[in-house]
């Protein structure tokens, strides 16, 4: 995919001996609403900040616009825009400055949109950024992003310090920002709803890996729970491929499974009277089970 | 073009204080300038510029702290072309800072005479040599800014080795271009190098500093791998654990390295050295500025009243302090009979040191609502009430009698301060004194 935002090949980081991520490939495409999901310190961090070139991979390549993440020119980081998951704003400024100091980085601002964000989220340009709760310096930074409208954003859990309300209206923004079909978000979040109601496509990292990499409705296809109820009422040595967890009651055995296909099912009664029906799973039940 | 020009608008008009500072600094300068052009000259009539210089340089001390946080965030990585529009706006403002001096050195040439300056065009030979001499004068204060500012940006880190960096940074100020100033052996073409020099390897650090804090950050991860892990002493009072003052051995160790560079790069005049030694002893109080913001855990995790944390919070930076302060007072007591300290000197420098460690650890105590306009006011006055005091000892003769009653005044103060900080710390409110990230500029 040369037209990629974003482009891994055998991606892996190190710190000293402990591997944080460990030989990921993939590739994400202009449009693409990444939801990245993992347990604490899984290395969503970190492939974000690789991404951005913050630090360098201990192996493999990453590419953003066609450049190595490592040496991003001014033009390309102009196109990107980051929620760091700790604000990194000037606490002496006040917000107007702040704004005004980042604006004045990029060619094309759009301070109308900015203008609006803040009376709409409730940002007083006046206020002095030491005088702000954590939520408001959060709004602040999604806003420092948002301003020059980039093709790449990237948000490190953004909505960790919000309330419901602005997090309803940054989720809000965030849709109103990929619906042209152009712009890439890849954001993490430990608020699965979230995901669920935002990102087309799922990464979920585990152990360093990308346990699963595709799109939500795929991922809710893959991963089921079967309910197996059998006619003759004896289930116990019933083999369940695939089964990521497995609870038996008598007659009765649910089943989540991964990699399940409408062909999974023949194999699985293998001609036995057994009753079964396919439940589809939230995306969290889907996070708790590939975790247990 | 347009973000470095915001960044050095904000360096010296990003808030109430430094707006304010970076206005009186104008206008004292362009006062200076109408006063020695068009009126009769003496040297009391440079008071103005002076001031103005100082106001315009303490007018841009958001300058290190702005370019501190940029740096070691992500956002200098991403913005675009980041690091060299910082690096710029950093030039430019050491460049701008030194500008009052530049302009009004031709004039303090004819400081003396009784005529306006303005009749220095009637001397064009005269006219020429002040020329020359305010390019000298103005490449030594970009210099001299710089290192400055480096001393600032040192200090903010807040730790034993940013204070020995900082003085060490003060060392070699006093020995290149404020000595060459003094002795007028400085040239614009070696004042030129000297800045081709210190920028290049500054700015080529300053750009490649994410990779190489990348390979250090590998390098320490390996060598922590190879020794087993983490191996910092641990033991002492917990409360001097918790303050940072259990170890005041690390704090001489990193007092001893400038002061032995001072005594290696010939600091001869028995003033600067005793001027030195006397920062070391603020330098050696200040470390209590950081006393209210750590005390929160003390809070937590004992009985203690108010009251009653202050009392532990003293005795344990004074436990500290007076170890640091008998070493100074021992380096004194061996530099003064090397240098030929006068006996005036002596038994006068000994307790200006004690006063300036005192007053400045009790001016620490009293933060308890971070670093404020009245606080940031008392601090540079103690500072140069001891500068003021340095030079008076070195003067022949010495002004005896002055400098005991600034001493006992200096007395008084750390008396003042210590009655303040108590009644500070019977009311402390941890939410107003958090450790602010913003001041640390560590890892930029």
């Amino acid at each position: 995919m040369n037209d990629a935002t974003v482009q891994a090949a055998h991606l892996s980081k190190s710190f000293g001996a402990k591997r944080v991520l460990d030989d990921l490939t993939f590739a994400v495409a202009p449009g693409d609403v990444i939801g990245v999901l993992g347990k604490n310190g899984a290395g969503k961090t970190t492939l974000l900040e690789l991404m951005l070139g913050f630090t360098p991979p201990s192996a493999g390549d990453i590419r953003v616009f066609g450049h190595s993440s490592e040496r991003l020119p001014g033009d390309a980081k102009s196109r990107v825009g980051f929620v760091p998951q700790q604000d990194e704003l000037i606490d002496q400024l006040t917000v107007a400055d702040q704004l005004r100091l980042i604006a004045s980085f990029y060619p094309h601002w759009d301070a109308e949109l900015i203008d609006r964000l803040c009376t709409e989220w409730g940002v007083n340009p006046k206020a002095r950024v030491k005088s702000m709760s954590v939520g408001e310096r959060q709004k602040l930074s999604i806003l420092l992003a948002f301003g020059h409208r980039p093709d790449l954003l990237v948000l490190d859990e953004p909505v960790a310090s919000l309330d419901p309300m602005a997090r309803r209206q940054f989720l809000e923004q965030l849709v109103e920002a990929s619906a042209d079909g152009r712009r890439t978000v890849i954001f993490s979040s430990h608020i699965v709803s979230d995901i669920e109601r935002l990102a087309n496509r799922i990464w979920i990292l585990k152990d360093g890996r990308l346990d699963w990499q595709g799109d939500l409705d795929s991922l809710k296809e893959s991963i089921v729970r079967l309910h197996l109820r059998a006619a003759d009422g004896v289930l116990a040595n019933l083999e369940v491929p695939g089964a990521l967890s497995v609870r038996r009651d008598g007659s009765f055995t649910t089943a989540v499974v991964r990699d399940w296909t409408p062909g999974s099912l023949e194999s699985l009664t293998a001609g036995r009277a057994i009753d079964v029906q396919v439940e589809s799973l939230a995306l969290e039940e889907i996070f708790l089970e590939l975790h247990r | 073009m347009r973000a470095v020009a915001r960044l050095v608008f904000l360096y010296f008009a990003g808030t109430a204080m430094t707006r304010a500072l970076t206005i009186c600094g104008l206008l004292s300068c362009l006062i200076s300038l109408y006063v020695v052009t068009y009126l009769p000259q003496s040297q009391h009539m440079l008071a103005f510029a002076q001031v103005g210089q100082l106001l315009f340089f303490l007018g841009s001390a958001l300058m290190p702290v702005m370019v501190g946080r940029l740096a070691q965030g992500h956002a200098s990585g991403l913005l675009p072309y980041g690091r060299w529009k910082l690096l710029l706006s950093m030039l430019l403002t050491v460049f701008l800072v030194a500008l009052p001096t530049g302009i009004l050195t031709p004039f303090a040439f004819v400081a003396g005479m009784s005529e306006p300056a303005a009749a220095l065009v009637a001397h064009p030979g005269l006219l020429e040599f002040s020329i020359t001499r305010a390019w000298i004068i103005y490449t030594s204060c970009v210099i001299i800014a710089g290192w400055l500012y480096l001393v600032m940006w040192f200090l903010s880190e807040r730790n034993r080795a940013g204070f020995a960096k900082g003085m060490l940074v003060i060392v070699i100020m006093m020995f290149l271009p404020a000595r060459e100033i003094q002795e007028l052996s400085a040239t614009t073409r070696w004042n030129l190098e000297q800045l081709a020099v210190a920028w290049t390897v500054f700015g080529a650090l300053f750009l490649a500093w994410p990779r190489l804090k990348n390979v250090r950050a590998t390098l320490r991860r390996a060598t922590a791998g190879s020794r087993g892990g983490f191996s910092r002493d641990t033991s002492g009072r917990e409360v001097d654990l918790i303050l940072g003052t259990g170890n005041p051995w690390l704090f001489i160790a990193a007092q001893l390295i400038p002061i032995a560079v001072a005594s290696r790069v010939g600091i001869d005049l028995p003033s600067v050295w005793l001027y030195f030694l006397t920062i070391f002893s603020t330098v050696n109080g200040a470390i209590a500025g950081q006393a209210a913001e750590r005390s929160r855990a003390l809070w937590l995790r004992s009985g203690w009243s108010r009251s009653g944390l202050f009392a532990a919070v003293e005795k344990s930076f004074l436990r500290h302090n007076v170890v640091v302060l008998v070493l100074l007072l021992l380096i004194m007591g061996l530099i003064g009979a090397r240098a030929g300290f006068t006996r005036a000197l002596m038994a006068m420098g000994l307790p200006l040191v004690v006063l300036g460690t005192l007053a400045s650890t009790y001016l620490g105590l009293s933060l308890t609502r971070g670093l404020r306009w009245f606080e940031a006011s008392l601090g540079v006055t103690l500072m140069l009430t001891l500068m003021a005091v340095s030079q008076m000892l070195g003067a022949q003769p010495a002004p005896l009698s002055v400098v005991i009653v600034i001493e006992i005044l200096l007395a008084f103060s750390a008396l003042a301060l210590r009655i303040l900080a108590r009644r500070r710390w019977a009311t402390i409110d941890w939410t107003q004194c958090r450790p602010t990230r913003a001041l640390s500029l560590r890892g930029a």
